[in-house]
């Protein structure tokens, strides 16, 4: 079977030959791999069942020292976190669109590589990228704690500025429905270590009607919809499963029960991710990484679930660490007799 | 109803411009400052930081109350000052080394504002030294050190070290927090206080001043 069949199998509710997997690494945890793979290419070497197509957090101007611009004009600041930054400055200072124009929604560069890709991966499952779908887009633009504050003293605005990053998306999704992808993988941080970072009465008021049209939109066009929220956002499943959300991610073991999640929504939500980032992989053993790796692979067995550390691999985790997942991953008795 | 029940309330409705009139209108009535300060905006911040820790209230709802609580306090501060009144302890707070990340930080800051402290904030990506140096120039109470990455975590200890390095160890208290940072790592890095969120990072505070 291709991994392409088996991801498939994982979303309709079967139980797959072994537990598939999908992991992502910092620039830093990459050069650790790098060096160790030497001249194998880290895509060959990891065998990731994830196509990722398009662009996860867009495309940037180098502005030089350390700074970037998004394509919605947005600078970041990577002197520091050089794989996305933070922001500075403001681009929406006032709670209005009056003065700003939103980017081509269907710039060539998110479409580029996808037939080119397909045609050397076409055996993977293949997700096009949106991230910073939605909450994130908007608090890049407006400023975090403005944004937070809008919800109060402006809550037409916020309706308008998420409506309209919606609108973005979406003409995104149309265009990438165009070619053989199998679904849309979105990316939103809505949580935080306790809860979610607005509260669930202002998630429900502002972020979920946005949602069902973006879902939709992936729905109509008969693919799979996967979200990327980082934190304790599990109190929201059950409406995000009524929005029709096939997939989780990243399913961070420190602010949520996996094992118990994973029951609970076995036949109903896919699970990506689970491999403790905060703790195990940084500050474990190459022993504690096996036992967290194996717990949660004889967990997946039953199916609705896909592996991976709960957030790309930082820099401070052990090249030893790293190695012993990914060990562990492939050498699952039904990947290598498959 | 008394006007210091209705400057709590506004506060904790995070309504800044019913807060301002409240407090100028409890100063006209000659209510004393410290006064509208501890019976009507730290109660209020006290009450918005139960309510947080209950789950009712969560960011938004601390920044609006924070933001009323502070205008409030701005109309305060004068005459606070002529009659000088000081501020319940001093802190300084900052992010790690590294670590650009500061709402968190700013939250607890807001919430101890809120609590009666003074607070310097270092802002981002704070070098030990320059906590040493804070320490030196502002002799705060409390430092309060903020992170949100495990890669930037281990400043922390290194913040300790170089307070101890300096002989300033025992004449400040150390605070950390942040979404991996855990009750054991403050223990294990030899930090005082541990604060799971803003709310408790202003309640344990206070609670050290004791």
């Amino acid at each position: 079977m291709t991994k392409r069949e088996i991801i498939q199998m994982v979303l309709q509710g079967q139980k797959p030959p072994y537990v598939p997997w999908s992991c992502g690494f910092t620039q830093e945890a990459k050069a650790k791999l790098q060096a160790h793979f030497g001249a194998v290419a880290l895509e060959d070497a990891l065998q990731n069942h994830l196509l990722k197509l398009g662009s996860d957090i867009g495309f940037f101007t180098d502005l030089g020292h350390d700074h970037v611009q998004d394509v919605f004009g947005v600078v970041w600041d990577r002197s520091i976190d050089k794989d996305i930054g933070n922001v500075e400055g403001c681009v929406l200072p006032e709670p209005t669109l009056k003065q700003y124009t939103f980017p081509d929604p269907l710039d060539r560069r998110f479409f580029a590589d996808i037939p080119d890709r397909i045609a050397k991966y076409g055996d993977r499952f293949r997700v096009f990228q949106i991230g910073f779908s939605l909450y994130e887009r908007a608090w890049t633009l407006r400023g975090m704690q403005n944004l937070l504050m809008d919800f109060y003293d402006h809550p037409e605005f916020v309706h308008e500025l998420l409506n309209t990053i919606a609108d973005y998306n979406i003409a995104q999704v149309k265009a990438a429905l165009k070619y053989d992808i199998d679904a849309v993988y979105f990316g939103d941080d809505w949580g935080q270590q306790r809860g979610l970072q607005m509260g669930p009465r202002l998630w429900h008021k502002f972020i979920q009607p946005v949602l069902k049209r973006m879902y939709a939109a992936v729905h109509d066009g008969g693919k799979y919809v996967f979200i990327h929220s980082c934190g304790d956002v599990d109190e929201v499943f059950d409406d995000l499963i009524g929005l029709g959300l096939n997939c989780f991610n990243p399913f961070q073991p420190e602010v949520m029960d996996v094992a118990a999640l994973m029951q609970q929504y076995r036949g109903r939500l896919v699970f990506h991710g689970g491999l403790s980032t905060q703790k195990t992989l940084p500050y474990g053993t190459v022993e504690d990484v096996r036992a967290e790796t194996r717990r949660l692979l004889e967990m997946g067995r039953a199916g609705g679930y896909l592996f991976a550390p709960a957030h790309d691999v930082e820099g401070d985790v052990s090249l030893e660490n790293i190695l012993a997942f990914i060990e562990l991953i492939q050498n699952q008795p039904g990947y290598r007799n498959n | 109803m008394n006007i210091l029940d209705d400057v709590r309330q506004s506060v904790i409705d995070g309504n800044m411009e019913v807060t301002q009139k409240l407090v100028q209108k409890a100063l006209a009535e000659n209510v004393p400052a410290e006064q509208i300060l501890k019976d009507g905006l730290i109660l209020a911040m006290s009450e918005v930081g139960r309510l947080f820790e209950s789950g009712e209230f969560f960011v938004p709802e601390m920044l609006i109350s924070a933001r009323a609580m502070k205008s409030g306090l701005a109309l305060l501060q004068p005459h606070l000052a002529a009659a000088n009144i000081q501020a319940i302890g001093k802190v300084v707070i900052g992010t790690m080394q590294g670590d650009l990340h500061d709402i968190g930080k700013n939250l607890v800051g807001m919430m101890l504002e809120g609590t009666g402290f003074e607070v310097i904030d270092l802002g981002v990506d704070v070098s030990p030294q320059k906590f040493v140096e804070a320490v030196k120039e502002h002799q705060p109470d409390l430092i309060g050190c903020s992170a949100l990455l495990t890669t930037t975590m281990p400043r922390m200890k290194d913040v300790v070290t170089a307070l101890k390095e300096a002989g300033l160890r025992d004449r400040v208290k150390v605070m950390i927090g942040g979404a991996p940072i855990t009750e054991k790592y403050a223990h294990d890095i030899g930090a005082d206080i541990y604060a799971p969120d803003a709310a408790s990072a202003a309640t344990r505070a206070r609670q050290s001043l004791n």
